[in-house]
């Protein structure tokens, strides 16, 4: 039986540098440019018609920002609308590198933890610019919960600092380990069918089926949850537990 | 595990910050503010139709009110014209009646007075040849032996006693 993980391994098959850092290409850097391709072309069609009344691209266009739009409104507010262009362009490089990913053959890149890192550390690094630029050093105030009696600050605090630090730790790891897990145990199943005599090996064959399914779902899912999250720290830093309406 | 191997971090996370980089400006530059725009024209569009519908549907409602408001002062305007011309119509009625009776009485009353005259006329004039007739009968008896006004006393007595013979 093969390694499970075998569909994980990268190899580069073009070498190049840029001031001494390798940017060699490899099969996950040509699906990223295989999803910007088919984000831009599919939103810039969408744009493209602009009628009161909407064919299905422009429909599909309209789904796809609403969505973001509603997420943004709802946890932040109108203010949030500021940050739509950067969460919206997350949510769809997101969605359709795990929906690409599905694709037998192709390379899911958000099953790398550097990629969802970068991406992790960046969403949590905007935030705390984003809390200090708009209350400055009041911005510390998140670590205190409202309504927290004096005497339990000294407990308070550390456990918030650590409520804060895994916010980036857990944002990059859930959507790894979902994207790692699933692809594993749909390796795991088809080197099953492949290995077993036929009279048992449809059992796994028809798990592998079920399972694809589940995955689009949590494709789906996944790129839901990491761009609500972005925006629930966003709204945090912006709002400062002051807005009871965004309160979660 | 695969992607612990450090060998292609560098590689990725160059690739993902330009594709990300490349993405994030053409959407913000092509795509975003045109479908933003429509979704907000159409949100515009359809809360100015629902509120022009619920004008309209007002000013019906109004108009409505003051057709049936204008319809029920004709009706009633019609029911007082009938009633007054019936009125109007009965006293019409009265007054021929009334006038008719008093030509009527009128006509008789003259009627009754030209008959009157009459009769007194013809009673004097019965009297006055009633005199002479006497006078020349009496003359023709007695012969030419009375003057003028002997005679029409005795002519008047002689009357005033058939008066009252009459009378009695």
């Amino acid at each position: 039986m093969d390694n499970p993980l075998h569909p994980f391994e990268l190899h580069p098959f073009w070498h190049l540098s840029l001031f001494g850092l390798d940017i060699s290409l490899n099969k996950a850097v040509l699906m990223m440019w295989l999803v910007i391709a088919l984000v831009a072309v599919l939103l810039i069609a969408a744009a493209s018609s602009r009628r009161l009344v909407p064919g299905k691209l422009q429909s599909l266009g309209e789904i796809l920002v609403e969505f973001i739009r509603g997420i943004i409104l709802d946890t932040i507010g109108k203010e949030g609308m500021r940050f739509f262009p950067f969460v919206a362009t997350l949510f769809l490089f997101i969605l359709f590198c795990n929906l690409i990913g599905l694709i037998p053959g192709s390379y899911t890149v958000t099953s790398q933890i550097v990629v969802t890192a970068a991406f992790a550390l960046f969403v949590y690094s905007m935030s705390l610019v984003v809390g200090f630029l708009y209350h400055g050093v009041k911005f510390l105030g998140i670590l205190i919960p409202p309504g927290t009696p004096g005497w339990l600050l000294p407990l308070m605090m550390p456990v918030e600092l650590i409520s804060q630090l895994a916010r980036p730790l857990s944002l990059a790891v859930r959507l790894f380990a979902n994207m790692t897990a699933g692809h594993t145990v749909l390796a795991v199943l088809f080197g099953m069918v492949l290995s077993l005599p036929l009279v048992i090996g449809w059992l796994p064959f028809a798990f592998s089926v079920a399972i694809n399914g589940l995955e689009v779902i949590i494709a789906f899912i996944q790129a839901y949850i990491f761009t609500i999250l972005t925006c629930v720290y966003l709204g945090d830093a912006i709002n400062l537990h002051g807005h009871e309406e965004h309160a979660h | 595990m695969p992607q612990f191997d450090t060998q292609f971090f560098s590689s990725l996370l160059f690739w993902e910050v330009v594709s990300f980089g490349i993405l994030l400006w053409v959407l913000y530059k092509f795509a975003f503010p045109a479908i933003l725009e429509t979704l907000e024209a159409r949100e515009r569009k359809i809360r100015e139709s629902l509120e022009q519908a619920e004008r309209h549907r007002v000013e019906a409602e109004q108009k409505l009110q003051q057709y049936q408001a204008k319809l029920s002062a004709a009706s009633r305007d019609a029911e007082a014209v009938l009633v007054q011309a019936k009125e109007r119509a009965q006293r019409l009625l009265e007054e021929n009646e009334l006038r008719v009776v008093a030509e009527t009485e009128r006509i008789k009353g003259e009627a009754l007075r030209d008959i009157e005259q009459a009769r007194r006329r013809a009673v004097q004039e019965i009297h006055s040849q009633t005199a002479d007739l006497a006078l020349l009968v009496a003359e023709r008896v007695v012969g030419k032996s009375l003057d003028k006004a002997d005679h029409r006393r005795l002519a008047d007595e002689a009357l005033q006693a058939i008066a009252e013979h009459q009378k009695t």
